[in-house]
């Protein structure tokens, strides 16, 4: 026999799909208010369940509730709390109900609903929102299922469909490409020429996956050796070393991977150079990317033996290659996570009760 | 099908590491079937399960090792193949070699079974006199065959190689390459392979040498040309890659070059039978005798 449960599923949030960054930085919520927020939230009438999701990209209340319970009520306590105009909240926001609310957390953390479509950050800042909703013993019987089918549907989509498949940003390319020439990116050994955004990006991608071995380089060291100049900044920043620019030729071969980003406008590294160094180094593989304009690696260095070499333009193509490869995935994804959704909903909502 | 026949189970087998490498390669392009999952794997371990059961009955109806003509040569060595990729599958999860395995152990066995002359029926012969009696015979043919097998895999990992080095230098995005393993393990592992594989071959030969200072007149010059010149050949690409005068692209072309020529040479490997033996031994005996 089955017995209908009498309670429903609810989400009222807002994310970049309804609001921009300054309508999201309003509705966010400051981390030192959390604590407060979740206190309200459990006084409020017909609220049996509830859990916060807050992120750069997202602010959105999960619960579970009485079939009586009204949005409305949610929706004051949000822009009162955050001393915003009602009018301004439900311009800026959404709300879904029941097998709504299991489409939806199915595809945010599968990473369908992220800005970069794919990305796989959010499942493990959900994660965090749920078992702190967890600690708070603010979750129970209806969430706890539906967030940990939530965590099983983003584990299903990235590993059988290709919404993960392919880096779009530039960092993420280069590490994409630096995985497939030495597998494990901590263990490559970095060397940045120039200190520009894309110097930064880079790092910043490396650093993301462990790579300890960060070192820096820049021609500003020779011009102003005794001021604060952007590449030992760079270098501090991150927790890398600096390096002289006049020495950075005569110790390449202590590095793996090598990205040159200057607006030099001439070319740094010639085929000698690299030949030079390989020697030194023969069966290892060396990654090169160029990312200045004019090049400032000779393109004859990629006939070099072990040596790939890669400009600004071939980091771009592969990039709008993986976009486009991803984005007719997230079709496929969404359809199939759709269905999983109502299959889990109507589990959710009917119990069998054992006579 | 008769599954007590040797060639009806390796037609099996081959249609099983067939639909392995199909699976394989479908699932690596990520269509949308659960089942493919765990299939690939399925496909190419039964597949080794029968392809084991048809050596066994082969080896029983010639009262030896199976590795008289083509065939069993063939077939012993795409064996030795995939039962190296099962021991590397249990240390790593190695699923597209796998499928690289199954594809050139269906293609490379099913050839052998298609082609006419590659199975004749040596042992009905009415002079057939089984041929290794010596177990230390058995143990260096064995052996020889494993390493055979060895480098087969490492055939493979080299041509892997070589599709990854083409991926990252063609500078586009390029979905094989993307599912393949890191250019640097792949030269690791091929390095790996041929240490193996040479290990292997000579201990093959020092066992086989053994018996040759015996009865030379069981191995022929061109056996015995064939094996030194390829044990020579492996041995020489192990010392220069060891010192850093052979990597990359040349040594993987080096690895599969080597191989076919291996391959090729298959049938010049083979030990004369007791009757070729003894009339070679004959004449000289009579010689002396009247000397």
């Amino acid at each position: 026999m089955n017995q209908e449960i009498n309670q429903s599923l609810f989400l009222l949030g807002s994310s970049h799909q309804v609001a921009d960054l300054a309508a999201r930085e309003r509705i966010s919520l400051p981390p030192d208010s959390i604590d407060e927020f979740y206190n309200g939230l459990g006084k409020i009438e017909g609220l049996d369940e509830y859990l916060l999701l807050n992120t750069c990209n997202r602010t959105e209340i999960y619960g579970a509730a009485q079939k009586s319970f009204s949005f409305d009520s949610l929706g004051k306590y949000l822009s009162n709390f955050r001393k915003l105009d009602p009018d301004f909240l439900s311009q800026h926001s959404y709300q879904r109900n029941d097998h709504e609310v299991v489409d939806h957390l199915f595809k945010v953390t599968s990473g369908i609903d992220s800005q970069m479509v794919g990305e796989t950050e959010i499942l493990g800042q959900v994660k965090k929102a749920y078992e702190d909703a967890c600690q708070r013993k603010a979750a129970g019987k209806m969430l706890n299922r539906l967030f940990q089918k939530g965590f099983q549907a983003a584990k299903w989509a990235r590993t059988n469909t290709g919404i993960s498949r392919g880096q779009v940003n530039l960092g993420n390319v280069l590490c994409e490409l630096a995985r497939r020439i030495f597998g494990k990116v901590s263990n490559c050994r970095l060397l940045v020429v120039g200190a520009g955004e894309v110097a930064e990006s880079t790092i910043e991608a490396f650093k993301s996956r462990g790579s300890q071995a960060i070192t820096v380089t820049g021609r500003t060291f020779d011009w102003c050796p005794l001021c604060r100049n952007k590449p030992a900044e760079l270098a501090e920043k991150f927790g890398g070393f600096a390096l002289s620019f006049e020495q950075f030729k005569e110790s390449m071969h202590l590095f793996d991977v090598i990205l040159t980003s200057t607006a030099s406008g001439k070319s740094l590294v010639d085929y000698g150079d690299i030949k030079k160094s390989m020697k030194k180094r023969p069966s290892q593989p060396l990654f090169l990317i160029d990312a200045s304009v004019p090049r400032n690696i000779e393109e004859k260095v990629s006939q070099i033996e072990n040596v790939f070499l890669y400009n600004m333009d071939d980091v771009s193509t592969i990039a709008n290659e993986n976009l486009k490869s991803r984005i007719s995935e997230v079709d496929r994804c969404k359809g199939a996570l759709a269905r999983r959704a109502v299959k889990l909903w109507e589990q959710m909502t009917q119990t069998r009760e054992i006579s | 099908m008769n599954f007590n026949d040797a060639r009806d189970l390796m037609w099996i087998a081959g249609g099983l590491y067939g639909s392995a490498f199909l699976l394989g390669f479908l699932k690596t392009f990520r269509l949308n079937w659960s089942p493919l999952n765990e299939a690939p794997l399925a496909g190419i371990i039964i597949g080794f399960l029968l392809h084991t059961r048809a050596l066994y009955l082969r080896g029983l109806e010639i009262h030896g090792c199976p590795l008289g003509n083509t065939l069993e040569r063939i077939q012993f060595i795409l064996w030795s193949l995939i039962l190296t990729f099962l021991i590397l599958r249990l240390l790593w999860r190695l699923d597209l070699l796998g499928s690289f395995c199954a594809g050139l152990s269906f293609g490379a066995g099913w050839l052998t079974l298609i082609l006419p002359n590659t199975d004749p029926m040596y042992w009905l012969a009415p002079d057939y006199q089984k041929l290794f009696s010596n177990p230390w015979i058995e143990l260096h043919a064995s052996i020889a065959i494993f390493s055979y097998g060895v480098f087969s895999l490492l055939a493979i990992v080299s041509g892997m190689y070589l599709i990854q080095r083409k991926a990252l230098l063609s500078r586009k995005f390029d979905k094989l390459g993307s599912f393949l393993p890191p250019i640097n393990d792949l030269e690791v592992a091929c390095w790996r392979l041929l240490s193996v594989g040479v290990i292997f071959l000579t201990i093959s030969i020092l066992v086989g040498g053994m018996h040759w200072t015996r009865h030379p007149e069981f191995v022929s010059s061109i056996k015995l040309a064939v094996t030194i010149l390829l044990w020579l050949g492996y041995s020489v690409v192990f010392f220069l890659h060891l010192t850093s005068r052979i990597y990359g692209s040349k040594f993987a072309k080096i690895s599969i070059i080597l191989f076919l020529l291996a391959i090729g040479s298959l049938a010049l490997v083979n030990s004369k039978n007791r009757e070729d033996a003894k009339q070679e031994i004959i004449p000289v005996k009579s010689s002396e005798l009247s000397s």
